[in-house]
């Protein structure tokens, strides 16, 4: 890598809908706790944040079991901010290149490893699999597949809430992580394999997947 | 600006503790501290602790101050940025300027001062407010402040700074620093990591 990176895990918010009790990033996914399975992938990497908010000392504890050298991230208004909000204090005097990882997020680990080696700024898109996606509108030319918007309604791959941008080039906001990626689009599209963690039907899933060596049936 | 705390963070070992293990004085230190709870504010149980403290002479208590090992990687930080850097401590004035004048901070810390008659502490004159402290400097500079601790006694300077580090590598963060840190981190090797990408 020639360029030193940042990564910042955003672990702030309550996941209610999955009704476990605890933020997303502690559902236990085979045995393993969905963070330590993220960090499990980032052992290369000397410069990890996580962001907290709900049940911060429970997500420090369980990380610090792990690894002691994350630099932990705190988002107090983790109630009234989204991603973007915690990405946005994740970011600040970070490495000349930060990459945005959602908490809920399981990555296929050689997709990851990919977006990763590369020092390539992207934005990262799934086949869509989830109930209520995040679109990401493309556009071919060349042979390389470019993000160029994000929309409720229509795309041909699913936001997974992955990127590996230059820091300098964001712009702080507390609403989505994708809101802060507008103003960069077009950025080349890496095709991941993802199963974010939203609902009891998508922990099953994600159970199914991981058991399955990270893909589907 | 950086702005450290002594106690637990640059020392590796809580000092006013280490007196009274060093000392006659544990039994009845850990008798104060039996009572102590949360809602005990901080400089309640500090100053009985200094008056417990305070008949051992006060070069008994620099020999035992200088000789409490530290945190090398943070102290290395302060030694190269020392016209950035800052101490700011509760322990009194008399009992740790020998160890800022060791580490080339004499003319850069904030303490407790005391009232000093021979080799005695006799009294307090003032209790140090860590947010003041802060505050002084980040009016006079306008600088990027930047606050690492870990005791209740250092939200004080948390909140007034714009980055307050959490430093969890000698004991446990205290709930009020985990209540308003921006960051917190539980490695020496980290925190020295992140302080330099704020230089």
């Amino acid at each position: 890598m020639s360029v030193s990176k940042t990564i910042v895990i955003s672990c702030a918010g309550m996941g209610t809908r999955l009704g476990i009790g605890t933020t997303k990033a502690l559902v236990d996914i085979e045995g393993k706790p969905l963070i330590i399975r993220q960090l499990e992938l980032l052992e290369d990497f000397k410069d990890i944040r996580v962001v907290v908010g709900y049940q911060m000392e429970k997500v420090i504890e369980v990380v610090n079991s792990y690894r002691k050298d994350i630099l932990f991230v705190t988002n107090h208004n983790y109630r009234n901010t989204g991603t973007g909000g915690s990405f946005s204090l994740g970011i600040k005097h970070a490495a000349d290149m930060v990459v945005a990882l959602d908490g809920d997020l399981l990555v296929n680990p050689e997709d990851l490893r990919r977006v990763l080696s590369s020092d390539k700024e992207c934005v990262c898109g799934a086949v869509p699999y989830t109930e209520d996606p995040m679109y990401m509108k493309t556009l071919v030319q060349d042979g390389k597949t470019y993000g160029v918007g994000f929309s409720r309604e229509e795309g041909e791959y699913e936001w997974t809430g992955l990127a590996q941008v230059k820091t300098k080039k964001l712009i702080p906001g507390d609403r989505h992580v994708c809101d802060m990626m507008v103003p960069l689009l077009p950025l080349e599209m890496e095709l991941v394999r993802t199963k974010e963690i939203d609902t009891m039907a998508d922990y099953e899933n994600a159970v199914m997947w991981v058991r399955n060596g990270y893909k589907d049936m | 600006m950086f702005f450290f705390d002594l106690d637990a963070t640059i020392t590796k070992a809580e000092i006013l503790q280490e007196i009274a293990e060093k000392t006659d004085k544990k039994e009845q230190i850990d008798a104060l501290m039996k009572n102590v709870s949360e809602d005990v504010p901080f400089y309640h149980t500090f100053i009985e602790k200094i008056m417990v403290l305070k008949s051992v002479p006060i070069s008994t208590v620099r020999n035992i101050v200088n000789n409490i090992s530290l945190s090398d990687k943070i102290v290395e930080f302060i030694r190269e940025n020392k016209d950035r850097c800052y101490i700011v401590t509760s322990v009194p004035d008399v009992w740790v300027d020998a160890l800022m004048s060791e580490l080339g901070m004499q003319e850069r810390y904030f303490s407790t001062k005391a009232i000093s008659q021979g080799d005695y502490v006799v009294g307090i004159e003032q209790i140090i407010d860590k947010g003041q402290a802060v505050r002084q400097i980040v009016e006079e500079t306008g600088c990027l402040s930047v606050v690492t601790g870990d005791g209740n006694n250092d939200a004080q300077m948390m909140v007034v700074a714009d980055v307050s580090i959490g430093y969890g590598g000698v004991r446990a963060v205290s709930p009020t620093v985990l209540k308003c840190a921006t960051h917190v981190v539980y490695s020496e090797d980290r925190l020295c990591q992140f302080l330099r990408q704020l230089l």
